[in-house]
């Protein structure tokens, strides 16, 4: 497989040998690169599908592709000029500035030709992989060092969902291009003393999976840090308003030795996800009545949500979270769909006591001068 | 920012006629006293388990022997790493108590590794351990119980005074040698529940639903109850109460007859029971049959025989549910933690012990002691059989020795019976608390026995406790119930509870459990999630509340009162006095 690589690449005539390829795609690029190429995001996308995850038909616009557009269409340097302005200890209303003026230049300055048609073909491929006709994408931000080494950057870059139409796939990769340049992006990396140009950006086109439920799922309990389950939070249609935290999801709590469902919380949910076929983008509605108070996810449907974290933890050898997806057109017995996954971030860690030892649980809780929890 | 509740009011003259050298006795760290300035650094607390107040032979043996040397003897053996048992102090006659911390943290330590080795040898043995303490006691009691006191020399009475006093004194050396392990094994187990997300209020009913000799001792009662009925003397209860049933059975005859020999069979096995905690100065159910009598008169007039076999039957089940339910929402991991921690606690059953330990020690240990007083009292030709009671220990040791019991002597009893009446009288008016009271205790029987939580000690100093009608507490039994409240001192007061009434004092002890048969619901100012009252009101399924520290305050006799024990709340519908206003 790995020299049957950028397949859309090569399908470009005017490509020049040698120069990096602007889009790879996720189940066709060398894993072993593919982090590198298409950002963390994207470039875990691609391990998942090699280890036998389900993920979503997707391609990557690289981070060469990115610094292609930045060098030769002469942003750097207006970037620089932007930001020399800002000196090394600017006000906040500055830097909120700077970054409006960058995010508009990155709206206004056009992508080449070349690299705007090759995602206008990638784009067609995606749409003929998925038998639709402008298909409606997931457009995301897939920073380098996004998500893992630096965990203060997770999930302020943009993600654009229900994307669709070649030119519209276009400008969302722009946007996602200028949101490396968001207000708090930009104070971050000035007070860390970081270039832009140690992090730049590759942006993921991948297919909408339409969601009848979906939402995160952490291999080890994400506040206590116990090892010993698996903790999942839902809610019906597109995971955004679970993300950010617009709803109060179900609360889902798996054995991860036994697979035994321990624990089901059903949250009063107000607020959905839900694509609007006219607007073309998936946007946070009210949640109809009946459904805010149904549970979200059968036995099954947990089963599957746990399988798929487990194996994910197993693969990379440590505890993760995923952001999982359950389609419309899943049926029992299938795979739920991953599009996120990433290290898990916690760091309280709770050795599980192994066996009952009343001489330590009399120190922790009856001689530690502190309340015994729940009293 | 801790409140000082000044001493100096408690600090004059104690007991007339008291010398210091009266309490001489073996303590380990703190023995008992009178309040003095210096007590003022510490905090001290009213102890429920003492309402009447206590006599001065009551209070240098339990003060002394029981809480003083029992606690810390204890607290030395196991050891508790941080705390070195309790001591006490009177204000009047009223006891107070207080934790002993032990100060250096290189003790701690090494006290939390002898605690390392002695309290898995302590499970490890708790039966044997256990039931060798209580068949110790058991022989001892039989020997006292075999003696014909009327026939033994004058010579003998000081020696046998000495060993009744040691009885005692050794019944506390194994209650809180027992006690204490398997307090500190049981909350281990709580926090280890808690921690992983079991619902607390369900950890208690993990250990239900065992059979005890207090409950033994119910099913006795209203068997006799039963009994009477079927005799036809319903009537008989119906139109008498106390000591006036047995004149009125023996005058009735018939059936009555055969019916107070059964009773006082009865007796023989169960009634040598006082209805207080190591008191020598409340007389035993032989002596006085008021209690018992009226404890088979309420049974009686209940249309419905209470179903002794469905409480269990509900009990076990309820225990069995709550296990499963626990499980459940376990991983396999926790599970095997939990039962092997569940396991430990059913075989070293601390709410059962709580309760059923008390016919061994806690209601009887005094008997003996108060016997052989009784007997000396006749000897001297004293003028009342308690009048030994009033006297301290070197004064009684010296009555016995034939050191004459008259003139000053005499007159010290009759104005110390005052000075114990006066101070009777007051007991409603006693704060809860005295000298620097801290936000929080640690001592796990402070908190989890008298329930001397953060809100609790708040609670007792809020100056306007009198006016508050919402009351917050421990939810120590679940459910809700309304009723007219009855205010009782002590036990001496239950025949005020009718059936539906709801019981508000200071706490229960054993010799409360009846009452939890016809009351709706229960308000105490003191007493833990493992007080007697939580316990007995779980298994009686009687809405409790505990540790409300103003409870006998803020409640006046007659309110109409809800208690809602699922939510630990407790509230005041309708003052006493307004009723009766919109009843004119």
């Amino acid at each position: 497989m790995s020299e049957g690589v950028l397949v859309a690449a090569d399908s470009t005539s005017d490509t020049r040998p040698g120069e990096p390829h602007s889009v790879v795609w996720v189940d066709e690029v060398d894993p072993a690169r593919a982090v590198a190429a298409a950002g963390s995001k994207m470039g875990r996308l691609t391990e998942l599908h090699r280890a036998g995850v389900e993920v979503p038909q997707g391609f990557a616009v690289t981070v060469d592709a990115y610094r292609r557009h930045c060098t030769e269409s002469g942003l750097d340097a207006r970037i620089e000029e932007v930001i020399s302005w800002l000196g090394t200890e600017p006000s906040d209303a500055s830097v909120e500035d700077a970054s409006a003026r960058i995010r508009a230049l990155f709206e206004s300055i056009p992508m080449s030709d070349d690299l705007a048609a090759e995602i206008t073909e990638a784009y067609e491929e995606l749409c003929l992989r998925c038998v639709d006709v402008n298909v409606p994408t997931a457009v995301r931000s897939s920073a380098t060092g996004e998500d893992a080494a630096d965990a203060s950057f997770a999930g302020i870059f943009d993600t654009y969902l229900g994307v669709s139409g070649p030119q519209r796939v276009i400008d969302a990769v722009r946007a996602c291009w200028g949101s490396l340049f968001t207000g708090r992006a930009l104070a971050y990396r000035l007070r860390k003393g970081i270039s832009h140009h140690a992090m730049p950006i590759a942006v993921g086109v991948i297919e909408l999976i339409h969601a009848r439920a979906s939402g995160v799922a952490f291999s080890v309990h994400p506040v206590t840090g116990k090892p010993d389950r698996i903790v999942i939070e839902t809610s019906w249609g597109w995971g955004e308003a679970i993300v950010q935290g617009l709803v109060n999801p179900d609360h889902v709590e798996v054995g991860k030795a036994d697979g035994r469902l321990l624990k089901y919380d059903v949250a009063h949910k107000t607020v959905v996800s839900a694509f609007d076929f006219a607007d073309g983008r998936v946007t946070e509605i009210d949640m109809p009545a009946k459904l805010a108070d149904r549970r979200v996810l059968d036995d099954e449907q947990i089963a599957a949500v746990a399988a798929a974290v487990t194996s994910i933890e197993e693969h990379y050898g440590y505890p993760v979270d995923v952001e999982w997806v359950i389609s419309r057109h899943r049926r029992a017995g299938d795979p739920v769909c991953i599009v996120q996954s990433r290290p898990v971030t916690v760091t309280a860690e709770v050795p599980v006591a192994a066996t009952y030892d009343p001489v330590a649980l009399a120190q922790k809780y009856v001689f530690s001068g502190k309340p015994v929890p729940g009293r | 920012m801790a409140n000082v509740v000044p001493v100096e009011p408690y600090t004059g003259e104690w007991y007339p006629g008291f010398k210091p050298e009266f309490l001489a006795a073996p303590y380990i760290i703190d023995g008992t006293g009178p309040f003095t300035k210096e007590d003022e650094d510490k905090f001290w607390f009213l102890d429920f388990h003492w309402s009447r107040g206590l006599t001065p032979l009551a209070a240098f043996a339990w003060g002394q022997d029981g809480y003083c040397w029992g606690t810390q003897h204890a607290a030395e053996a196991l050891p508790l790493p941080p705390g070195r048992g309790i001591t006490s102090r009177f204000a009047g006659t009223h006891l107070y108590g207080s934790a002993l911390p032990e100060p250096d943290p290189r003790q701690v330590g090494a006290r939390a590794q002898r605690l390392g080795t002695n309290l898995p040898r302590f499970l490890a043995t708790y039966r044997q351990t256990w039931e060798a303490g209580r068949d110790e006691l058991e022989a001892t009691w039989d020997h006292f119980h075999g003696l014909d006191l009327t026939a033994v020399p004058t010579g003998d009475l000081p020696v046998l005074l000495t060993q009744a006093r040691r009885y005692h004194q050794r019944s506390m050396e194994i209650h809180f040698g027992v006690m204490y392990p398997l307090l500190v094994n049981f909350l281990g187990f709580y926090g280890a529940c808690a921690e992983m997300g079991i619902d607390t209020a369900d950890i208690g009913k993990f250990l239900q639903g065992e059979d005890t000799k207090i409950m033994e001792t119910d099913r006795g009662l209203a068997a006799l109850a039963s009994a009477a009925k079927r005799a036809g003397l319903r009537q008989v209860f119906e139109d008498n109460s106390g000591n006036d049933i047995r004149t009125a059975l023996s005058a009735h005859g018939g059936s009555a007859s055969q019916w107070l020999t059964d009773f006082d069979d009865f007796l023989q096995v169960y009634g040598h029971r006082q209805e207080a905690t190591c008191d020598v100065g409340v007389p035993s159910w032989i002596e006085d049959n008021t209690i018992p009598l009226d404890m088979i008169k309420s049974f009686v007039l209940q249309e419905e025989d209470h179903d002794f076999a469905a409480a269990v039957r509900n009990a076990l089940a309820e225990r069995d549910d709550a296990i499963d339910t626990a499980r459940s929402g376990l991983t396999k991991e926790e599970q095997a933690v939990f039962d092997a921690g569940l396991s430990s606690n059913q075989e070293a059953n601390f709410p059962w012990w709580q309760d059923d330990h008390n016919y061994y020690i806690d209601l009887k240990v005094m008997i003996p002691l108060r016997r052989v007083a009784q007997e000396l009292a006749s000897r001297v030709g004293a003028d009342g059989r308690d009048d030994m009671l009033y006297l301290f220990w070197p004064e009684v040791q010296a009555v016995a020795a034939g050191s004459p019991y008259q003139g000053e002597l005499k007159s010290l009893v009759k104005d110390r019976r005052q000075y114990f009446d006066h101070w009777g009288a007051l007991r409603g008016s006693m704060p809860k608390v005295l000298g620097t009271v801290p936000d929080t205790v640690e001592d796990p029987v402070l908190i989890e026995i008298f329930g001397l939580n953060p809100a609790s000690i708040r609670a007792v100093q809020n100056p306007n406790a009198a006016e508050e009608t919402v009351l917050n507490g421990v939810a120590a039994a679940k459910g809700v119930a309304t009723g007219t409240a009855r205010v009782l001192q002590s036990s001496d007061d239950m025949h005020r509870l009718e059936p539906g009434s709801i019981l508000v004092c200071e706490s229960t002890s054993p010799s409360w459990t009846a009452a939890f048969g016809k009351i709706a619901g229960a308000a105490c100012d003191g007493g833990g999630m493992l007080s007697h009252a939580a316990i007995v009101g779980r298994e009686y399924g009687v809405p409790t509340v505990t540790a409300i520290g103003i409870a006998t305050l803020a409640i006046k006799d007659g309110d109409e009162v809800e208690v809602d024990g699922t939510n630990g709340r407790v509230t005041i519908l309708k003052r006493a006095a307004d009723l009766a206003g919109t009843e004119q």
